[in-house]
């Protein structure tokens, strides 16, 4: 807040649909878009993406100017690295496990790195809990709900 | 008379067996989860959804409305214990309900929030009941034109009247509708935004997008906040009210059930806007405003009977127009279609049996919550000594099997993954995502009406204007837009939805 006036929560959000809107646009640029009366695949695309990419160059645009008026300009807090990568790792972790290693391992894997999101935790509390949960969620998904995915590695 | 046929119909539907334990299952999920703080009825609601295959649709809908409403009874019990809202709209009643906590009267507090939740849940049965007659039969009169202005009309008013800035919000309706596009397009057979991944073909599921937008980006935001103390140190006792008290709250309930029902048909609506009102209306009635804050017992009744009568009323547009009123309601919309009942106007008069069903069971369900919020109170109020820190790496781990149990794919887990960190960086920015979520589901349906329309008009827009009803919904879209850029309703509104 005090070294930049930018207001960096919009000058972000204006960036962040800038680069999805020109994404979709190049994604989408061999899409016959045809006219009004009949449209092409590509017709929807193309107009949703030319609103997104206005409303982000508004975004930006707007961003730079409250800076000149020195406005009430909001400062985000600072990103702590330890949840964010924590949950997302377990997120990740489940992914590559799951098909490979059975439902049972990637539990007990997702909840113990999940775990480490805080610094509460204490591995003689979670591990424990990470077998309780791997033997409800195996019971819960693939004895009850007939989840197709293996128990056990294959 | 249709309307008690059709709700013998409902009642018969929501009073087999096993829509009644459905129904209950539901009441008691979403309790659990409107005691717990940190855990809303989006992402529950999203990953139970896989799990509802295998129901019939109109148990599948009775339960997931269930949680919905459930939660609402719910978030009252931590709010008035803890003094920490279990759900959002709970807020208000920390001020006075904690306050009456306090005083040593939680007992009383808690009994008038159940029974006013009760009352707005009854009355609001009927409310619904009452308006869906109508409603269907001017539904019918909807082609592809009035559908189209119809969507516009609903997903601008969700955004201009719910919290956020409007503009923020627009952008995040058009990056949900951008989303929705990706797949093959059902006309042409063409492939949009799929870059060769196979499971994009058939389009982006939502569930993954839910979760991993309101679930895990919300956990790892709540993670960043030190823990909270929680101490729940009195026993609660009087659960039954006082006649005074209760000739106290009544007027404030009726009041409440009013507002609550009118703000949560609007779109946008739902069971977060009408208690601040509720409470709003309460301290400018109140002979003595002064008291409220000190544990008025009217601060605890009407805002309690308006997100009761909110949560519920916001199933009108759903059930009989088929557009949801907020991101909730769209992840109803997902249920349905997912139970391959396409959701539009036409949906009262294929599926009476589901539509009163859900209708019925509203008031099945109030009545269950009624008793097992009473009487358990204890059982819930031990679920509050769960610590965050056991609760989030399980709240992580059913959301990795949920998303996966959709299609039994991988894909869906990094899809969600993605989400997850997309959902942090807008908490982060300040920016609200359900407005996506509207325009992810709505998104297929708007496409598909706006091409039907213009085939038929032979690609003259003026089509729009020209039927009178569809007239009339655009002109409401463009006096909802006009009255966002006066500055006094700016104002007004900044005002009415400060917390």
């Amino acid at each position: 807040m005090t070294r930049s006036r930018i207001d960096w929560r919009d000058l972000l959000f204006g960036l962040f649909l800038v680069a999805v809107a020109a994404g979709a646009l190049v994604a989408t640029r061999n899409l016959n878009v045809g006219h009004a009366a009949d449209m092409g695949a590509g017709y929807m695309p193309r107009v949703v993406s030319l609103g997104l990419l206005a409303f982000g160059l508004f975004f930006c645009a707007r961003s730079l100017w409250r800076a000149g008026l020195a406005q009430t300009a909001l400062s985000i807090e600072p990103v702590q690295l330890r949840p964010l990568l924590a949950v997302l790792g377990a997120v990740g972790i489940f992914a590559l496990t799951a098909e490979k290693l059975g439902l049972a391992i990637a539990s007990v894997v997702t909840v113990i790195v999940a775990s480490f999101a805080t610094r509460e935790g204490r591995l003689r509390e979670t591990v424990p809990f990470a077998l309780l949960l791997s033997g409800a969620a195996v019971l819960l998904f693939i004895k009850v709900l007939a989840l197709p995915v293996p128990v056990w590695p294959r | 008379m249709d309307l008690f046929d059709n709700l013998l119909l409902g009642l018969s539907t929501a009073l087999e067996l096993n829509n009644l334990g459905l129904c209950l299952l539901g009441v008691l999920i979403g309790t659990a989860i409107g005691v717990l703080p940190g855990i809303g009825p989006i992402p529950t609601v999203a990953l139970l959804l896989p799990f509802t295959f295998g129901l019939n649709p109109a148990g599948a809908m009775i339960m997931l409305a269930g949680i919905f409403y459930g939660a609402q009874y719910g978030g009252s019990t931590t709010a008035i214990l803890v003094n920490v809202p279990g759900e959002t709209s709970s807020v208000v009643t920390c001020i006075d309900g904690h306050e009456m906590a306090k005083q040593g009267k939680a007992g009383t507090a808690l009994a008038i929030a159940a029974i006013a939740s009760f009352f707005a849940g009854t009355m609001a049965t009927v409310v619904i009941a009452l308006l869906s007659v109508p409603l269907s039969v001017l539904a019918l009169k909807f082609t592809a034109v009035e559908y189209f202005s119809l969507l516009v009309l609903g997903l601008i008013a969700a955004v201009v009247l719910a919290h956020g800035s409007v503009a923020k919000s627009l952008a995040m309706v058009l990056l949900g509708l951008l989303l929705g596009l990706v797949g093959i397009d059902v006309s042409s057979g063409a492939a949009r935004m799929t870059f060769g991944i196979a499971e994009l073909s058939d389009g982006l599921d939502f569930v993954p997008i839910a979760m991993g937008l309101f679930g895990l980006g919300e956990i790892i935001a709540n993670l960043e906040r030190p823990a909270e103390r929680r101490v729940v140190s009195q026993k609660v006792r009087d659960l039954i009210p006082s006649r005074a008290d209760l000739r106290a709250a009544f007027p404030a309930m009726v009041r409440g059930t009013a507002l609550g029902s009118v703000l949560g048909v609007l779109p946008g609506g739902g069971a977060a806007l009408p208690p601040f009102s509720s409470y709003a209306l309460e301290k400018k009635l109140a002979k003595d405003p002064s008291r409220f804050g000190k544990g008025a017992i009217e601060g605890v009744a009407g805002p309690e009977a308006a997100n009761n009568a909110g949560a519920q009323t916001s199933f009108i547009p759903l059930l009989t127009l088929g557009i949801p009123a907020n991101a909730l309601m769209a992840l109803m919309i997902g249920a349905l279609m997912m139970q391959g009942i396409q959701p539009g106007p036409q949906i009262m008069t294929e599926q009476p049996k589901l539509v009163w069903g859900v209708i019925a069971s509203m008031w099945v369900g109030n009545l269950m919550l009624l008793v097992i919020n009473l009487p358990l109170i204890g059982l819930w109020v031990s679920m509050l000594k769960i610590p965050y820190r056991l609760l989030f790496p399980a709240i992580v781990l059913f959301c990795c099997i949920g998303t996966y149990g959709i299609a039994n794919s991988l894909f869906n887990v990094w899809l969600m993954l993605g989400c997850a960190g997309i959902g942090y960086f807008f908490i982060k920015i300040g920016v609200e995502p359900a407005p996506l979520l509207l325009g992810l589901v709505l998104g297929p349906q708007l496409e598909e009406n706006f091409r039907r329309a213009m085939l038929l008009s032979d690609g003259d827009f003026s089509v729009f204007l020209a039927r009178p009803i569809s007239a009339v919904l655009l002109a409401v879209v463009a006096m909802l837009l006009l009255a966002m850029l006066s500055p006094t309703i700016l104002r007004n509104r900044k005002a009415a939805l400060a917390e």
